[in-house]
């Protein structure tokens, strides 16, 4: 409303002083202004009915608010479908379609399999008809479909940080491609990421020619490309191996995690597991050697494990050479300190005994030295082209980024194009990077956040998901794989081969035909049409795989490297710091994916967080405990972070996860952790001596998932070494705590009903039966079904002070136990808090174990019949329905769990988001942007639960009502209702790399399920409750070597199986022996 | 009618066979309903405004908790896994525990014929009925999605689906309800013949018209007394199942699960010793002030207090001796998760809370052997107190240390509570006292008509029976 100020009456007398000379002349536009309390078009509204209407709108909206406020705790929202007008033709609502892609990753590419729905990818599955993948992923793939709908990735084109339209972008592009070309690229220079991808190279090759002045470099923080440069360089052309891990009988690792932190970890892990399987080998199983500083997944799986400093494997490696002999040029280290020489020389003969049949690996972490010992024992042991193969790829004659730092500081490069790389947060410290980038004329940058680069970058585009861009991929076997797009560009993303391509000239050329164009060179010619079809079809080119080269390891090499072999071995004083790839954000690249952040650590089961891992003595020495807060100062940089004492860890060594504390918009990643990068130089890329920790008395809180590291002697994982499996295979049953008598149920078991023929629908025989198998032996801890299950069963994320009440919500977890030495446990231990046990002895060297523990769908369930509403029930296929709508939320459910297993939600974890919201309940709600785009990635087939309500893994229900369904429908009129024999699996089973998760039909006398549980290793989980698990597991089982010196340790089996014994007794002794032998001992076993 | 007259040759006892009088003094019925009645007319005391006024505004953080909770989520709280009942239960199993003793006084003791209950019967029943108001909160409010709570009652929907008759949270359901009904009943029933005092006695309007409508047109007559007799013993008979039942029904809320520390077949008697032991104490913490305040040393004398004690260290004993047999049936029954509970609860990470639960609870009533422990009544109220906070701790142990570790040890767990579990048993503490104090301040709180009922002089046969007796104040202990 406009309000008139009373007119001010001017002094008669006096000075007259204005304020413009606008008023001096006493415009009208002066005078109107001074009246006006607000500027003009903001105080009257133009519409003449406003004010009614508005106060209309007003009460209207009051009061649906008021009902929203009234019925929002208690009722769901109503949304209405929109249904199409015009059907589109072969469109099925409601059924999810799938596309074969592929993720590319450093150096290879997972292939995929992805379901969409209704247009949006919503999970993502191996491929399993690609010839190298049994269908299996890792976490980073499972987990990279959140990265799509990630509300802070970088969404519109900006020219210092003015948003730019895609045109201006392209024109720019346009622009510079004309200028390099005029100049021969002088003065541009590329920064690209490792990738496979064949048509980038072909892109590449046509721009050296066009722009041979441009230079090319490369950038990978985690440089995982060790082992290609040394088998290049060993075997005198460019090579790279490619292993084969289920044809190694023996295997060493050195320092090389081949199981969880290298690349292409999950066809490793299916080798590995293939060779570990019992059945699969006929007693014959692989037995491992793993060398390492961290403990790692590959020391979790080891059959024997040397704890010793990162730089101190040269020498082991050197050792080993000496050991296998007829290696020349293998320098003479002499004794290591503190490890025992019969350890190197019974590992070096067992590897000679497996001629042909073993295999040496070395970690990306080591030295070129250690690749090339590695490559020369596989070549005297006879594995080239048995265990290890080697393909040829084309040389990368990139430079590094060093030497582009350089260059830049030189005033070379004016025009700087980053193609995804974010050097900027993890360059090398000394290269003093920022400094050098601001060197640079333009920057053009590529990044999928708009991070730490980009900030210092002048042009920056969006870069797309793999999900919604065309590009292809090599395998790790050399089998070329397209990356097709699941959705346009969620925000109108570049990819690098358009941004290649645009530079090249190739004005109106897509990345779909610069793919297509590349798979007609690589396919060959005749019927492209076609064979692209297929090949878009089946996700990869069949008959494309590399072929292994012939090579001849070349001697010479090895007398050059061993120069390098100069021993310095930490102390006290002088400490050695590991810069560890991170299991779950990598090099960082993944920090901003909540799933991952919330992905406990497979072996410190920490969330949200990375410590500085330091061995109990270590920490005891320098008097340090858990969650103090350090100073690490290494060659005049510094950084802090909380203590963790890992058992296992190598003393004097000090692990330091990569990829954390960023210092970026991310809502997810930013500051959680602490950024170990500033202490990594060129020199000391890996590892370094020569750190020093201090006190800061600060401390910090880590949220752990597992606070207990023992099992306390409880037979939760049972485990026997080969020997005693070989000479009692039903050792797990004997296993066993005393049971209770049996007593009839009042309704019989559905399995039983079925037998006796009382069951079955409509005459059919037989019904399903659902129940699951879990090989101990085969689970690796890789936590690739974590990050499955919470894909395709909508778990949320709660947040680092949600888990450190333990309120995770995952479905399925990863069980992972220690087990120490009995002689240095004492029996008071078990009873101690948990924060106590870092200071015991036993964890020094502890031998590990994991469990996926997930609902175990027992038949005589104890939730059930403490629920007071009937929210849990059981259907009659076995399952332990959970019926999320009938739930009050009393909680007795997971209180007479003694899996513990069900999960229940605090918040409205969905609805609210994690952090502080939480806490805010109804006054806060999530922001817009994030709760539309992270409501996409929900699988409309399963229902997202609200706060109140008890959750837990439901066997995957909606997939096995969708094969029923499926089943039915074809059927018809027939009657042939029953699910085809293993024709679909549960998420945790799907993604499994190593098989270890069978899901099937157990009533079904040919599904595997049925075959793995009448298995002689089967055995249930805490049996004695007399639940009647239908989730069985199969255990474990050791393959140590006796001649090794810390076999002695566990001559009688595991450790864990030693510290069973001092509580049950001895499994392996007969009934009647055991009541002559140790009547006083208390009966556990029978 | 001429022989009803003293009987001429019965010889008086001897002075140290003659029962002491329930109420000191020689007490005339005037003075008792004068006394009693006085409490409720006149301005309230300058002790009751400071006592009143916290408890009212800790009722209303309680209103506040508790919104916050509804609206917010559980997780507010801090239960956790695997500890998922947390302070919730143990709150809710530790007021029930109290509420117990009310019932016990009037209808046990009154079907026993202990006759010194009237002094205590009244107020004890009031503080059953609030303490059961305090737990009755958290069962309904500690769920997930309260507002389905009605899910629990067998009420006919459209759904057809019933509650799982199976679950002891279901009857729970119908034990709490039901003692709380009964315990209602059986209170409002005593208080008619009061009530129709307080209205004969009102001198305004007003009160007439409120007493007058509780007092459901009582008038002493001798009908009137005859069916209330009746129906106050048919209530007691029926209260005294219920007050067995009701803690023994929550008890199977743990011995029906699996869990080790939970599942055991000597709980249903152990948890009602222990609700006994703590809801004698909770009465005396209420009275040894209240009968200084209120000056009725007369008729909650010294006897009260004194036999009030030798209950308290009885149940004392009997939950001493659970704790025993808990730990000797955990040796005895070789398993080894039992025994592993056992021995984390006394020597694992919560064994602080185990030595605070036996210390006040074993130990500490052991002292009422002595009979100066007994009489001296600042020392008796401290006990009392303790007993209490050893109780929760008991509900503490149990639930707490029962579930923080168990079967598999990946998932163990430590808990703590939040801010506003402490805040929501505050505000039960203000709901808990707010309700006592309007009740002492607005309702008779002793039983008048059944103290005078105790007098020696309501003996017929008694020398002074029904006679005047000339009014003396007595002396301040």
């Amino acid at each position: 409303m406009k309000t008139i100020p009373p007119t001010c009456p001017e002094p008669e007398t006096g000075r007259k002083y204005w304020r413009s000379m606008d008023q001096l002349a006493e415009t009208p536009e002066f005078k109107q202004w001074v009246e006006r309390e607000f500027p003009e078009g903001a105080s009257e509204w133009s519409d003449p009915v406003s004010r009614r209407h508005f106060v209309k709108i007003m009460s209207a909206s009051f009061m649906l608010a008021g009902m929203g406020l009234a019925g929002s705790g208690c009722r769901r929202p109503e949304e209405k479908i929109l249904p199409f007008s015009k059907m589109p033709e072969n469109y099925v609502h409601g059924v999810a379609q799938f596309y074969a892609t592929a993720m590319p990753t450093r150096c290879g590419a997972i292939p995929l399999v992805v379901k969409s729905n209704d247009g949006r990818p919503t999970k993502l599955e191996g491929n399993p008809s690609h010839p190298d993948s049994n269908g299996g992923t890792d976490r980073w793939a499972q987990a990279s479909i959140l990265n799509l709908y990630d509300p802070d990735r970088a969404q519109a084109c900006t020219n210092n940080g003015k948003l730019v339209t895609e045109e201006v972008v392209a024109d720019f592009l346009t622009g510079l491609s004309k200028s390099a070309q005029e100049n021969g690229g002088q003065g541009l220079a590329f920064l690209l990421e490792r990738n496979t991808s064949p048509s980038r190279l072909r892109l590449q090759k046509a721009l050296v020619q066009k722009l041979p002045q441009a230079k090319w470099y490369v950038h990978e923080a985690i440089d995982v490309d060790a082992g290609r440069r040394a088998a290049s360089q060993a075997f005198g052309k460019p090579v790279k191996p490619f292993y084969q891990f289920d044809a190694a009988k023996v295997i060493v690792s050195l320092d090389c995690d081949f199981i969880g932190s290298e690349e292409d970890a999950h066809n490793n892990i299916k080798g590995f597991s293939k060779g570990r399987s019992v059945e699969e080998n006929a007693g014959a199983l692989n037995r491992l050697y793993a060398v390492e500083s961290l403990m790692t997944l590959t020391g979790f799986n080891s059959d024997h494990r040397l704890r010793i400093p990162c730089s101190a494997v040269a020498q082991v490696a050197a050792g080993l050479a000496a050991g296998i002999g007829g290696i020349p040029g293998v320098p003479n280290v002499g004794a290591l300190a503190g490890v025992d020489p019969n350890w190197i020389t019974e590992c070096a003969k067992d590897l000679a005994k497996h001629k042909g049949q073993s295999l040496v690996v070395a970690g990306y972490r080591q030295p070129l030295a250690v690749h090339l010992l590695a490559h020369a024992m596989n070549a005297a042991l006879g594995n080239v082209g048995k265990t290890v193969l080697f393909h040829e790829i084309p040389d990368s004659p990139e430079g590094s980024l060093t030497e582009l730092a350089s260059a830049l500081t030189a005033g070379q490069v004016a025009t700087l194009i980053i193609l995804g790389a974010n050097p900027v947060y993890n360059a090398a410290a000394d290269l003093n990077w920022v400094e050098a980038q601001k060197k640079a004329k333009t920057v053009v940058r590529l990044g999928y956040y708009e991070d730490e680069t980009s900030l210092l970058c002048h042009w920056h585009l969006p870069m797309a998901h793999y999900l919604e861009s065309w590009g292809d991929a090599l395998t790790s076997d050399g089998t070329l794989v397209p990356v097709q797009p699941l959705i346009a560009p969620l925000f109108g993303g570049w990819t690098e081969i358009q941004v290649l391509a645009r530079l090249a000239g190739e004005k109106a050329i897509t990345a779909y035909e610069v793919v297509r164009e590349t798979f007609a060179a690589l396919a060959g010619a005749e019927n492209v049409e076609e064979r692209w079809k297929k090949f878009l079809f089946d996700g990869f080119l069949p008959g494309s795989a590399a072929k292994p080269a012939e090579v001849k390891f070349n001697e010479g090499v090895l007398s050059q490297a061993a120069a390098d072999l100069k021993p310095s071995l930490p102390s006290k004083d002088k400490l050695e710091v590991v810069f560890q790839r991170d299991y779950s954000v990598d090099d960082g690249r993944y920090s901003n994916n909540g799933w991952l952040q919330e992905m406990p650590d497979p072996v410190t089961k920490m969330v949200w967080d990375n410590a500085v891992l330091i061995s109990r003595k270590t920490a005891q020495e320098l008097g340090f405990k858990n969650m103090e807060v350090v100073e690490i100062k290494l060659g005049g940089k510094s950084i802090q972070g909380p203590i963790w004492v890992q058992p296992g860890q190598a003393d004097y060594s000090l692990g330091l996860p990569l990829g954390y504390g960023r210092d970026t918009k991310l809502r997810v990643g930013r500051g959680v952790g602490f950024d170990a990068y500033p202490l990594r130089t060129t020199t000391a890329q890996n590892f370094a001596v020569g750190a020093t920790i201090t006190a800061t008395g600060k401390t910090y809180t880590l949220a752990c998932t597992q606070d207990h590291w023992s099992m306390e002697g409880r037979p939760i994982i049972r485990e026997a070494n080969l020997e005693q499996f070989q000479s009692k295979p039903d050792f797990a049953k004997a296993m066993k705590q005393e049971e209770p008598p049996v007593v009839e149920p009042l309704y019989a078991n559905p399995l039983k009903r079925l037998e006796a023929g009382q069951l079955g629908t409509n005459g059919s025989p037989a019904h399903h039966q659902w129940g699951m198998s879990i090989d101990l032996n085969k689970c690796v801890g890789c936590q690739a079904c974590m990050m499955a299950c919470q894909s395709e069963n909508n778990v949320p994320i709660v947040g680092k002070d949600q888990v450190r009440r333990g309120r995770e919500m995952h479905w399925i977890r990863i069980d992972r136990y220690y087990a120490g030495s009995p002689k240095k446990t004492a029996y008071g231990d078990t009873f101690i808090t948990e924060e106590k046990q870092q200071f015991e002895q036993w964890i020094d060297d502890p031998q590990a174990v994991t469990q996926p523990m997930l609902c175990q769908h027992c038949e005589a369930a104890p939730c059930e019949n403490v629920c007071p509403v009937n929210a849990t029930v059981h259907d009659q296929e076995g399952l332990n329905l959970m019926v999320y709508n009938r739930c009050v939320g009393t909680r007795y459910c997971s209180n007479n769990c003694p899996y513990k297993v069900r999960r229940f939600n605090y918040f409205d974890y969905n609805k609210r988001g994690i952090g502080k919201n939480l806490y805010w309940g109804p006054l806060r709600h999530r922001p817009e942007d994030e709760y539309d785009l992270v409501k996409m990635i929900k699988n409309p087939d399963v229902t997202v639960r609200m706060r109140g309500v008890m959750e837990k893994c439901t066997y995957c229900i909606q997939r096995i009502e969708g094969a029923k369904i499926a089943q039915k429908v074809k059927a018809g009129a027939s009657n042939d209702v029953i699910v085809p024999t293993d024709s679909f699996t549960t998420a945790c089973a799907q993604a499994c790399p190593a098989n270890a998760i069978v899901f099937g039909n157990i009533s079904d006398p040919k599904s595997r399920v049925s075959q793995l549980k009448k298995k002689s290793r089967d055995y249930a989980v805490l049996e004695f409750l007399l639940t009647k698990p239908r989730t069985t597991y199969l255990a474990k089982v050791r393959n140590p070597n006796p001649a090794m010196p810390d076999y002695v340790d566990f001559k009688e089996g595991p450790w864990s199986l030693q510290n069973y014994e001092t509580k049950m007794g001895n499994p392996f002794v007969e009934e009647g022996e055991k009541h002559g032998a140790e009547a006083a001992a208390p009966k556990g076993a029978e | 009618m001429s022989a009803h007259a003293v009987p001429a040759n019965v010889p008086q006892p001897p002075a140290e066979l003659e029962r002491i009088p329930l109420v000191a003094n020689n007490r005339s019925f005037g003075w008792i309903s004068n006394q009693v009645a006085a409490l409720c007319e006149g301005p309230a005391p300058f002790w009751w405004w400071v006592l009143f006024i916290p408890s009212a505004c800790a009722l209303g953080f309680l209103g506040f908790c508790l919104s916050y909770q509804i609206s917010t989520g559980v997780g507010v709280w801090g239960n956790m896994h695997p500890v998922m009942w947390a302070w919730d239960i143990v709150n809710f199993v530790w007021w029930i525990g109290i509420g117990h003793a009310g019932t016990l006084i009037s209808a046990i003791l009154f079907l026993l014929r202990q006759r010194w209950r009237t002094a205590v019967n009244r107020a004890a029943e009031a503080m059953t009925i609030f303490a059961v108001m305090c737990a009755g909160i958290y069962p309904a409010l500690h769920v997930g999605r309260m507002w389905y709570d009605w899910w629990l009652f067998p009420i006919p929907n459209s759904n057809s689906i019933w509650p799982q008759f199976r679950s002891p949270l279901m009857w729970d359901v119908f034990a709490v309800s039901t003692y709380f009904t009964v315990s209602v009943l059986f209170w409002y029933m005593g208080l008619i013949p009061d009530l129709a005092v307080m209205r004969d006695r009102a001198k305004t309007k007003l009160r007439q018209f409120l007493y007058g409508l509780g007092a459901l047109g009582w008038t002493g007559s001798n009908r009137h007394w005859s069916n209330y007799e009746k129906a106050y013993l048919i209530l007691a008979g029926l209260s005294t199942p219920l007050v067995l039942s009701v803690h023994s029904i929550v008890s199977l809320d743990f011995a029906v699960s699996q869990l080790p520390g939970w599942h055991t077949t000597i709980f249903p008697p152990y948890f009602v010793a222990g609700a006994v032991f703590s809801g004698f104490g909770m009465v005396l913490t209420l009275l040894i002030p209240l009968r200084s305040m209120f000056k009725l040393q007369d008729i909650i004398t010294m006897r009260h207090i004194d036999v009030m004690c030798k209950v308290t260290l009885a149940t004392g004993s009997i939950v001493g001796y659970a704790y025993t047999m808990e730990f000797f049936i955990a040796w005895y029954s070789g398993n080894p998760n039992e025994r592993f509970h056992f021995m984390n609860r006394a020597i694992g990470p919560y064994n602080w809370a185990w030595l605070l639960m036996v210390i006040p609870n074993v130990v500490v009533p052991q002292v009422f052997w002595f009979k100066w422990c007994r009489k001296t009544l600042w020392f008796v109220w401290i006990v009392s107190i303790v007993v209490n906070v050893g109780m929760w701790f008991e509900r503490f142990v149990i639930i707490v240390i029962g579930l923080h570790r168990e079967f598999l040890p990946s998932s163990w767990g430590y808990y703590h509570p939040t801010w506003v579990d402490i805040g929501t048993y505050i505000g039960t503490f203000g709901l808990f006292f707010t309700c006592f104090l309007l009740f002492v301040r607005f309702l008779p709180m002793i039983a008048i008509s059944e103290v005078k009922g105790v007098t020696p002089q309501s003996d017929p046969h008694h020398p002074a029976g029904g006679a005047k007796v000339e009014e003396k104040e007595p002396d301040d202990e």
